[in-house]
């Protein structure tokens, strides 16, 4: 039946991937630096693809204020700001369907390669992009 | 003979992937009514999309997100509906890049559906086999799209991304591991004896009443009805395939149309569109991808279209039907309506269940492949009468009770949407 | 012997049947695990999950008999400790040796089985009664073969002479692999494998998990346990685990290994004590381990069907073989 999956599988490696440590470090920020100096392993996530549509990146200066991404970003997630005629986006929201990107006549916009974006506060400054 | 009591199953229960309550009258373990009540999932999606201030581009995003499996399927079905309302051409390699990430995601689904169907025989192993292979087939979706799921690729007049000369060999070396796992996952599943003993004979669906409920999908081909949209009225660039609907012929067996059925017809189906796939890489003709590269001009055509038309996709479940109706002058659509596969494969339900045992209703309930956030419908009860609550009144009750909540908490009026 | 002795002999073995259990389920869960492809839980995670349990509410359903149901789980707990006692631990005998023997083994192995169905029709819910039906249903169906194979033992070890048959310390002590001609042999595989197929229905593990069908009834029986009873009931099934394993052993593979390598003393006692663990071991892999990821659930008419004519009569063509075995042996 199916004993040879199941003995092939028991002697090769799990298919899972793993956690970043294996135990959760008392303090992340801490852990990292301990990482960077060398002292600490860590797995590294599974890489994207280039063209992963991450958290968007905005280019602030070659923005004109036209409102295009405004018009059709569906979860409401952009904010002109009509004093600079400049945007805000509000990352809490985005759905991650890279439109504004398409609809920027100059390309000012374009989603990178970031998706750990969990936070307890939307309006965190990792979560705000102007 | 025992005397008969109910077993409710839902709408949160292990068994079931999404919420939907099944009340089930037993006796001792045999099955001898079942009642269904859907709507625990209504979300409200189509009165968002109708919504003022929505245009078409916003609504095209709603609609993929009606579902997290059957992603695409929903904005293809709605970008042909309003190309065919807005009199909008699609070039050709549009159309096969379409058709390419559609039975990519058909691969996903059906490998989803039959670890699912493994978990509920309780059979984990399988389980974690069939999604450890779907693995590979959603990183080259993410390496083409960008995301797992909720692939942003349909978009009105074409599609938002071309596949580049170098994905080119990725997608080839995934189809080639595809089809190296083909008879090792048919083996797995069809060979197996506790697996037959599960699924052989159970929830059967006879030609006639799949006939008479409508079934659609796998669930209508199981019983041997060779329904297929692909096949029956060709759209997209399906007609350069000359797809044929499978049924369990196709793996030399007769069709009962039992759970068993179901599972060949799925792997089956894994098979057939490894092999469109194959064709639409090597026949994928040159050109542009979207007859609207710029979203201005595309905005400004919306909204002058006038016009209703229909979309139709055949979904991993079954036959996916968008109908929009178009005003000019308005961004949002007038009338948006979806009818998901699950909604006409929900009522098969009832035949497939009579003279079962409890046991077998998890895999019965799994079988059809239910997909519950696809049904839109909403019902209320108040007590024993039931009635459909249409738009206007859902949303002055809505309204109603904002207000009712907004006057207890002191805030402002936020109601008047 | 003096009663402190065997006193302290009994907590021995209680005390090392549950730590036992638990860290066999451990080794358990993590081979299922890796034979699926996963990482799996830590060995230890069977202990932290009792832990867990007992610190939590136990929440008794308004709509239960709460007497029965609170019963439940103690009789389990004190029905699976108490077959500890019966059975022979490496290469001591039985603490309890000459006061009871393999039938009431089997006694207090069914006993858990029983007070799980009660808890189950106990709790109130309609999941709880269909799975309650159900373990009933598999324990009369399963308990036909289990018997049938002790009796064939029995009955071939008291045509040796020896007696009390029954007694597991003397069928530990006379394995009859070499007390049998060829078909007394094939008779006595044929038993082996009957007991192995019963082991996952005793302990209601795949494919035979139906009373506690997790994606169908939502955990059937123990639906409605939390807290401590349900730790209880975890620390009842662990010790059950260990006393069918240790059945298994006594009555078809007693042998130690110290007595081949030459040892003697404390050292044989040690490696054969260890020897023995590692048998257990053995034993729950290939009947509980191995199976419980290789198939899918049965149904209980399967199931029913299944050990009433096939497994029913493949322990009665065992049966037979030894007979015929004697009666060619003369």
């Amino acid at each position: 039946m199916i004993f040879k999956t199941l003995f092939s599988q028991l002697l090769s490696r799990p298919a899972t991937n793993k956690f970043p440590a294996k135990y959760m470090p008392k303090s992340v920020t801490k852990f990292l630096s301990r990482v960077e100096a060398g002292k600490d392993q860590i797995h590294p996530p599974v890489p994207v693809p280039p063209k992963f549509r991450g958290k968007i990146a905005y280019a602030k200066e070659k923005c004109i204020g036209c409102q295009l991404c405004v018009r059709v970003c569906p979860a409401k997630v952009i904010e002109f700001k009509p004093e600079e005629k400049k945007i805000r986006m509000h990352v809490a929201r985005c759905a991650f369907c890279a439109q504004c990107v398409d609809a920027c006549p100059v390309g000012a916009l374009s989603l990178g390669p970031d998706f750990l974006l969990a936070d307890t506060d939307r309006n965190s400054p990792n979560l705000i992009v102007e | 003979m025992g005397e008969v009591f109910e077993v409710p199953i839902g709408p949160i229960h292990p068994a079931l992937k999404e919420p939907i309550r099944l009340t089930f009258r037993v006796r001792g373990e045999r099955i001898v009514g079942v009642e269904i009540r859907a709507g625990f999932a209504h979300r409200g999606i189509e009165f968002m999309g109708m919504r003022q201030g929505r245009n078409l581009i916003q609504v095209l995003y709603l609609a993929e997100r009606i579902c997290g499996i059957c992603s695409v399927s929903h904005p293809i079905a709605l970008t042909q509906a309003v190309e065919r309302a807005a009199g909008i051409e699609v070039p050709p390699r549009a159309q096969y890049i379409r058709v390419i990430i559609s039975e990519l995601e058909r691969i996903h689904s059906h490998l989803l559906w039959a670890g699912v169907a493994a978990h509920e025989l309780g059979f984990d192993t399988l389980l974690h086999l069939t999604w450890r292979v779907r693995e590979k087939v959603l990183d080259i979706l993410e390496e083409l799209t960008g995301n797992r799921i909720n692939y942003a690729i349909p978009i009105f007049g074409g599609v938002r991304r071309d596949i580049a000369p170098e994905q080119y060999p990725k997608v080839w070396e995934a189809l080639r591991y595809y089809r190296g796992l083909l008879e090792q996952l048919l083996d797995a599943f069809l060979n197996d004896p506790t697996v037959m003993a599960r699924t052989r004979g159970v929830g059967v669906l006879e030609p006639k009443e799949a006939e008479e409920f409508c079934a659609v999908g796998p669930t209508a081909r199981a019983s041997g009805l060779p329904k297929d949209v692909r096949q029956d009225r060709p759209y997209l660039a399906y007609s350069d395939f000359a797809v044929k609907a499978i049924t369990p012929e196709d793996y030399g067996l007769t069709p009962i149309g039992d759970v068993y059925d179901k599972i060949v017809v799925r792997l089956l189906e894994v098979g057939q569109s490894l092999e469109i796939i194959e064709k639409a890489l090597e026949d994928m003709p040159e050109g542009e991808i979207t007859s609207f590269p710029k979203i201005p001009a595309l905005l400004a055509h919306l909204k002058k279209a006038e016009g209703e038309g229909l979309g139709w996709h055949e979904a991993p479940r079954g036959e996916l039907i968008h109908y929009v109706q178009l005003v000019p002058g308005e961004e949002a659509p007038l009338v948006w309506k979806v009818k998901a596969p699950t909604y006409s494969n929900l009522l098969s339900w009832r035949p497939m269940f009579e003279g079962q045992e409890i046991a077998d209703i998890p895999i019965i309930a799994a079988c059809i492949d239910p997909c519950i956030c696809c049904n839109d419908r909403f019902h209320i009860v108040e007590g024993s009468r039931e009635k459909i609550v249409a738009k206007e009144e859902l949303l002055r009750l809505s309204w109603e009770k904002t207000r009712r909540i907004s006057g207890q908490r002191g805030l402002r009026d936020g109601g008047k949407g | 012997m003096s009663a402190w002795v065997i006193f302290g002999q009994a907590v021995a073995v209680l005390v090392g049947g549950g730590v036992v259990g638990l860290i066999y389920r451990g080794l358990d869960r993590k081979i299922a695990a890796r034979m699926q492809g996963r990482i799996g839980p830590p060995i230890r995670q069977p202990f932290l999950d009792l832990g867990k349990l007992l610190v939590k509410e136990t929440v008794i359903p308004k709509t239960a008999v709460p007497w029965v149901f609170s019963a439940a789980p103690f009789v389990a707990v004190l029905a699976s400790f108490t077959a500890l006692l019966y059975l022979p631990v490496g290469p001591f005998g039985p603490v309890l040796e000459g006061h009871g023997d393999a039938i009431l083994v089997l006694y207090l192995l069914a006993v858990p089985a029983l007070a799980m169905a009660l808890g189950g029709f106990a709790s109130g819910s309609p999941l709880g009664v269909v799975g309650a039906q159900r373990e009933l249903v598999m324990v009369m169906s399963y308990e036909f073969p289990l018997a049938v194979v002790l009796v064939a033992v029995a009955w071939r070890l008291s045509e040796l002479g020896i007696s009390p048959a029954f007694s597991l310390g003397k069928i530990a002590g006379h394995p009859l692999w070499t007390e049998v001609g060829p078909l007394g042999v094939i008779g006595l595989a044929v038993l082996l494998f009957v007991l192995l197929a019963v082991t996952p229905a005793e302990l209601a593990k795949i494919p035979f998990d139906i009373p506690e069908a997790e994606t169908e009834i939502a955990g059937g029986l123990m639906v409605e346990y939390s807290g401590t009873y349900l730790a209880l009931f975890y620390l009842a099934d662990v010790v059950r685990t260990v006393v069918m394993a240790a059945l298994v052993v006594a009555i078809f593979a007693p042998y130690g290994i110290a007595g081949l390598l030459g040892l003697f003393g404390a050292a044989a006692t040690a490696l054969d004590f260890l020897f023995w663990l590692f048998k257990l071991f053995f034993v729950m892999v290939v009947a509980v381990t191995v199976v419980r990821v290789a198939m899918a659930r049965l149904k209980v008419d399967q199931i029913a069907r299944g050990f009433w004519l096939w497994g029913t009569a493949v322990a009665l063509g065992g049966l037979l073989l030894l007979v015929l075995d004697k009666v060619v042996m003369g």
